[in-house]
């Protein structure tokens, strides 16, 4: 599902969170400019979008931690507002990364977290540190922590409420592949009981195994929404492999089998490069032979559907932090936009 | 009460509550040690700080006075970290009311505050003892006479006093949202408002003529005893055996109910403006 200009309010029946129009501004830049969000129950959404799309600043309004300029937001299936503290109870956050106070322990700290917000039992603080495998260290000072255990950490603080709709800003950050593993059981195990997972993301594969739902995000608008499977199947494509003074030609000739061509990957500045286009799969033959009839031979070719080929045709390679358009294909290169 | 027990807890774990003390009873031993070791040499002087009920003037000095400054600098230090650590996001996020939690924060220092200036007070007694008994002083009895009502009022004026300071600092490191701007600004303000305070007590007094032409007549109350740090020193001068400095020889105190009444205001105030600050604030990184 596509979401341009919003004609009408769409029903919400279903929806953990709901968003129309959200637009938040710092001074003149628009962190979130018109968001139409559409979170189903029962589900993880993934929240996808490249470093400053307004990702984080999304979340932050939906906690009531910064005040909307324009737009609604329903949480649970009612309006809700930044001073609307009561909802909260029933929502589970961890945004940007994990805080905590670095002289307790990870124990105390979520007993002191524990003691504001909705009344939690005394016993909640042990059932979370086993759920994110931490009781062997949880008597530890936090500042003793790596970020990995930080990261288990602010989860565990996240479900202390037992929530019905949990928040994550980059869970996977800082954790080992067991870890991330884990986590994608934790979260199953937490949408097989009804509760709700909205987790944002810049890390596609890790997306592409959890979620159920995606939401694309770029320049703060919703470009892209829908089940994870329907969206792949809008990502299609072919790409080849071509040697770095072939890549113009390659560029020339696909053009004319496909109007989205483009270089995408590169390893470096010299070797082979790939240059994609988006065509059906069955076409691959056919981009085979027009490459051959030109004079290009391809060292590889592959054809796919994978969420990283819709997400750059969606956001464009390089999004520099402000939402721009920044420097294509090249983030490894030096002088090239890291991430 | 929950999170008033939780925020004793974060007190009681974090090192800078005994540091602050530590500090203070660290001076307050050296002092008394260099008094205890030359109060032979000088009688008449050692039995102003080292005979009750005098002494309690000489400790109220120590910890109201350089307390006050610690006091401000520890509930900045205590209300401006949760901004540095992040965890202020996490308690909004919990649905937790901001001014709820910033009030209990600061009632939760303000109970150590209080707790610390017993402790002190404690010492400095003691050290009062071990100052006399190094001297060959007779210290008296610390609860004799008007003893007992100078203690209680000390502590009770004190107590006050140095809550109110360290409310404007917990405010000041609300507004700036920082550990240590909170810190360095809360005590920039302490003893600049001092050093104005004495400035304008001097311009006044040599602009008036009354003063040192007067033979030194006390002049006021004055408009700058009712500064924020300032009013804090007519309440503590009246406290009974407390040297108020220069100053408040040159000056009358404000009157002890308005001294205490304008006292309140401030803390109250200081709290609401914390407290508004923190529900206005945008969380934005």
């Amino acid at each position: 599902m596509t979401v341009a200009e919003p004609a009408s309010r769409p029903s919400t029946e279903g929806l953990a969170v709901a968003t129309q129009g959200l637009v938040k501004r710092y001074g003149q830049r628009a962190a979130v400019a018109g968001l139409d969000l559409h979170v189903p129950r029962g589900m993880v959404y993934g929240f996808l979008g490249p470093n400053g799309s307004g990702k984080t600043t999304t979340l932050r309004l939906l906690v009531g931690m910064a005040r909307p300029d324009a737009g609604s937001i329903e949480l649970l299936g009612e309006p809700y507002s930044w001073r609307d503290r009561r909802r909260l109870f029933r929502v589970g956050a961890l945004i940007e990364q994990p805080s905590f106070y670095p002289y307790l322990s990870g124990r105390d700290n979520l007993r002191v977290f524990g003691a504001a917000g909705p009344p939690t039992p005394k016993h909640r603080a042990e059932e979370v540190l086993g759920f994110v495998g931490l009781r062997d260290r949880a008597g530890d000072k936090v500042k003793t922590y790596s970020l990995g255990m930080k990261q288990r950490l602010g989860i565990a603080a996240a479900l202390l409420s037992d929530p019905e709709l949990l928040l994550l800003d980059e869970p996977a950050n800082g954790l080992d592949p067991g870890g991330i593993v884990a986590m994608r059981e934790l979260l199953r195990f937490l949408t097989s009981q009804g509760k709700t997972v909205l987790v944002s993301s810049h890390i596609l594969p890790e997306m592409e195994q959890m979620a159920d739902v995606v939401g694309i995000i770029a320049a703060g608008r919703l470009v892209r929404e829908g089940p994870l499977a329907s969206i792949l199947d809008q990502g299609t494509s072919v790409r080849v492999r071509v040697l770095e003074s072939d890549v113009g030609r390659a560029l020339v000739i696909l053009a004319a089998l496909s109007p989205s061509v483009e270089q995408t990957a590169a390893g470096g500045s010299e070797g082979p490069r790939w240059v994609s286009m988006r065509v059906a799969p069955d076409q691959a033959s056919e981009v085979n032979r027009a490459l051959a009839q030109g004079g290009v031979f391809a060292s590889g070719l592959e054809t796919g559907n994978d969420l990283e080929t819709v997400f750059l045709s969606l956001t464009g390679p390089g999004t520099s932090d402000e939402g721009q358009p920044g420097p294509p294909p090249g983030w490894g290169q030096p002088g090239g936009q890291a991430g | 009460m929950r999170l008033l027990a939780a925020e004793m807890l974060k007190l009681r774990r974090r090192w800078a509550s005994y540091l602050v003390l530590a500090i203070l009873i660290g001076l307050m031993a050296l002092i008394y040690l260099l008094v205890g070791s030359t109060a032979g040499s000088d009688p008449t002087g050692a039995s102003t700080v080292l005979r009750f009920p005098n002494s309690y003037g000489f400790i109220n000095q120590f910890v109201f006075g350089l307390g006050s400054l610690l006091a401000v600098a520890y509930a900045a230090a205590i209300g401006g970290s949760d901004w540095n650590w992040g965890v202020f996001r996490v308690i909004v996020a919990r649905g937790e009311s901001r001014s709820r939690y910033v009030i209990i924060k600061f009632v939760a220092v303000a109970i150590f505050l209080v707790i610390g200036i017993l402790i002190a007070y404690a010492a400095g007694i003691a050290l009062t003892l071990l100052a006399a008994t190094m001297s060959g002083v007779s210290v008296g009895d610390p609860l004799s006479g008007g003893g007992r009502e100078d203690l209680a009022r000390s502590i009770g004026f004190g107590s006050l006093v140095v809550a109110e300071r360290a409310a404007l600092g917990f405010a000041v490191a609300m507004l700036l949202r920082s550990q240590l701007a909170g810190v360095v600004t809360g005590i920039v303000l302490f003893i600049g408002e001092q050093i104005l305070a004495t400035v304008i007590l001097f311009t006044t007094l040599s602009s008036s003529g009354t003063g040192f032409g007067g033979g030194l007549q006390p002049i006021g109350p004055e408009w700058f005893q009712f500064l924020p740090f300032s009013i804090g020193d007519s309440v503590l001068s009246q406290a009974p055996s407390i040297g108020g400095g220069p100053v408040t020889l040159l000056l009358n105190p404000v009157p002890l109910e308005l001294g205490i009444a304008v006292t309140v205001m401030y803390l109250l105030g200081s709290l609401a403006i914390g407290a508004l600050s923190a529900e206005r604030t945008q969380i934005s990184g």
